[in-house]
């Protein structure tokens, strides 16, 4: 099984020979093969032997997106698949365009600081979401026109939604 | 009421049978880890629990392990854990004896312990006028001088203008600190280093002070430069008996809230301990206190203590004096709610170790402390040697947005600092949160660090660290160890339905929305 894996911004490469009782052979990179012994302790949870050293791996999954966690680090990753990687390098193509603020985390709309039509400068506050008694003011990612205002005081965001739009 | 009359019986209710002076049943009007850590201290003591909580800790843990669950109101602290009249009217209805009010919420409200001795219900803590004697920072400077404290020079009323500003500020010397009386949590307060800063911040500082405390007194005071913060816990019985019980170092802040703290301070001696714990013993006694509470001070680089402030109830970080005392603080206040007199002396107290205690809290350090509440998909909890965790966390539990963002409290205990250090090191290592961000890397940071290792610390020491900038000591990469991890989480995913890999990394997959329904609570 050959796997396409974006892990701390970089695109790696894993082939997986699967053996008996846990026993894998793996190659990263097409560097040479080496056994690998893992055994999931429980949804989640893998303890992973190779060469003598073990290594408690903890799969991690959020809103973000899936992590693994591992000797007090988190490393999170993407199995990449051609499409989205596409859709992600034109999203993300400069400066040009529409460019949305989302919420950072789950909160409330406290205040709006801009509406539609507005003009904005780059970093300028446009809507103060607040959660866990702080308040927290979201910027403007570029100077431009808001071109939506999705935000609405008193009403309850979720991580990752898109509250404006600048254009 | 039965218990009132024990208690007035004063020092003969020893021959009463104990079961009839005994507190059976306890409400404890909080939530989160503390909520957690009194309600076992009430198992210990064979005490029946009263949990309440509001619609958004319905699944909380201190609802699930308490004997008995009401229901306040709605999220919000104002229609639920604030409600001092819901809490007090389940009491009575819940035939609970007595009120544990933890820390936050009603805790330091005068007016609610003064409710709870109307009710004849027995609230654990000090009576209301100690609260009030100490309760603003104004008037517990006045005790301070009463009780004969070291304390910062300044005034010990509001500023009655911006005149008598400009005096007091010339008679003790620039720099100058405005504080709001009623303030906290680094709220309303100003330094000032010269004369012309003074007018803008004394407007800044009072109407600060207006919005968050309802008083817009503010005072003055120097300003100590580089303080290190350390406070001497204290614990009165009902009797006139008032011990301290050592000091706790909590000098790593960030924006005037505590993040580390410590027990001993590396900086105090047997001597500094005694002076200090004298002075703290003094204003308790001053004030007619009961039970535990905390004597702040500021400490300067030549070890001068001045008085800062008194906390009248049980701090978040009180588990640091109880594993270096071996003392149990709650089991203590409800032995002295329930009229016994303290069963040991201040000599008895002996010091015994180190421990540290980190505050983990759902916040991201990698990008401005921004709150992370949502739902906990991963938890793998320390333990071992010397490892305690204060918690209220469990797997599957999503962390409301509507309260602060404390998950637990880890402390490590060892015979030595360098010793205590590398045990919490270690348990930070095993500490897993999943699902939402939390502050363990930052730990991680601090205890590598070399200022924070040899205990050169102050109050603005962890400001300094972050806004150094210097590039994180990278964790060493497990590269590809990680790497082929995630591609057998991956091949071992089943392939169809939920938490299939490609679903999830789809940008607007049903789990991802899931995901986000869920991190909402909604």
């Amino acid at each position: 099984m050959k796997l396409q894996i974006e892990i701390e911004g970089e695109l790696r490469q894993v082939e997986l020979t699967q053996n008996e009782g846990g026993r894998y052979q793996a190659s990263v990179d097409g560097a040479p093969a080496f056994d690998v012994e893992a055994q999931v302790l429980r949804p989640g949870v893998l303890s992973l032997n190779t060469g003598g050293r073990a290594y408690r791996c903890v799969l991690e999954e959020s809103a973000e997106g899936v992590a693994i966690h591992l000797g007090g680090k988190r490393s999170l990753y993407r199995v990449d698949d051609p499409r989205s990687l596409k859709s992600r390098l034109r999203r993300h193509a400069g400066d040009d365009g529409p460019k949305p603020v989302t919420a950072p985390m789950p909160g409330r709309v406290v205040r709006v600081l801009a509406k539609v039509g507005d003009m904005v400068k780059a970093h300028q506050g446009v809507v103060v979401i607040e959660a866990m008694k702080m308040q927290n003011e979201l910027k403007s990612p570029k100077a431009g026109k808001v071109v939506q205002m999705r935000a609405e005081p008193g009403s309850t965001v979720a991580a990752g939604d898109v509250l404006v739009v600048v254009e | 009421m039965q218990l009132k009359g024990l208690r007035s019986t004063g020092v003969s209710f020893l021959a009463v049978p104990k079961t009839l002076r005994s507190i059976r049943k306890i409400l404890i009007a909080n939530r989160g880890e503390i909520a957690l850590r009194i309600l076992r201290a009430c198992r210990e003591l064979g005490i029946v629990t009263v949990a309440v909580y509001s619609d958004a800790d319905r699944a909380a843990l201190h609802v699930l392990e308490a004997d008995e669950a009401y229901r306040l109101g709605p999220a919000p602290a104002t229609e639920s854990y604030l409600c001092g009249d819901l809490i007090l009217d389940i009491a009575r209805r819940s035939g609970a004896q007595a009120i544990h009010p933890g820390y936050g919420f009603l805790s330091e409200n005068a007016g609610f312990a003064e409710a709870c001795e109307h009710a004849e219900i027995k609230f654990i803590g000090p009576p209301a006028s100690a609260m009030r004697a100490l309760g603003s920072k104004t008037r517990a400077r006045q005790a301070a001088d009463a009780a004969n404290m070291p304390r910062t020079p300044g005034s010990v009323k509001g500023l009655a203008s911006l005149d008598e500003g400009y005096s007091v500020a010339a008679e003790i010397g620039y720099p100058v600190m405005l504080k709001a009386a009623a303030g906290g949590g680094g709220k309303g307060m100003r330094a000032v280093f010269s004369k012309d800063e003074l007018c803008a911040a004394f407007a800044a500082a009072a109407s600060e002070a207006e919005r968050a405390f309802g008083s817009s007194e503010v005072y003055l005071e120097k300003l100590i430069e580089r303080p290190r913060h350390i406070e001497i816990q204290v614990l009165a019985d009902e009797h006139g008996n008032c011990v301290s019980l050592g000091e706790r170092e909590c000098s790593v802040q960030r924006r005037h809230q505590k993040v580390i703290e410590e027990a001993p301070s590396a900086i105090v001696d047997e001597e500094m301990r005694r002076h200090m714990g004298e002075a703290a013993v003094r204003l308790a006694k001053s004030a007619g206190y009961t039970n535990a509470g905390t004597v702040e001070f500021l400490v300067d680089d030549a070890r001068n203590f001045y008085f800062l402030e008194m906390n009248t109830r049980l701090q978040v970080e009180h588990p640091v004096t109880e594993l270096v005392t071996g003392l149990d603080l709650v089991h203590l206040q409800i032995r002295i709610a329930q009229g016994e007199p303290l069963s040991f002396a201040q000599e008895d107290i002996r010091l015994r170790g180190h421990a540290i205690e980190c505050r983990v809290y759902a916040e991201d350090p990698d990008n401005g402390f921004f709150p992370s509440p949502g739902k906990i998909t991963r938890l793998l909890q320390p333990g071992g040697p010397g490892i305690r965790e204060d918690s209220g966390i469990y797997e599957g539990w999503v962390v409301p947005l509507d309260y602060d963002p404390m998950l637990s409290k880890l402390i490590a205990f060892a015979p030595t600092r360098e010793a205590a250090i590398a045990r919490l090191r270690r348990a930070l290592d095993e500490y897993v949160i999943g699902g939402i961000r939390s502050n363990l890397g930052l730990f991680r940071r601090i205890l590598d660090e070399d200022d924070f290792r040899a205990a050169r610390i102050d109050t603005g020491y962890l400001d300094r660290l972050l806004s150094a900038n210097t590039p994180l000591a990278e964790t060493p990469s497990c590269g590809d160890i990680a790497l082929i991890a995630a591609a057998i989480f991956e091949s071992s995913r089943p392939k169809n339905g939920n938490g299939s890999a490609v679903e999830a990394n789809a940008d607007f997959s049903g789990w991802k929305q899931a995901g986000r329904r869920e991190g909402l609570g909604a």
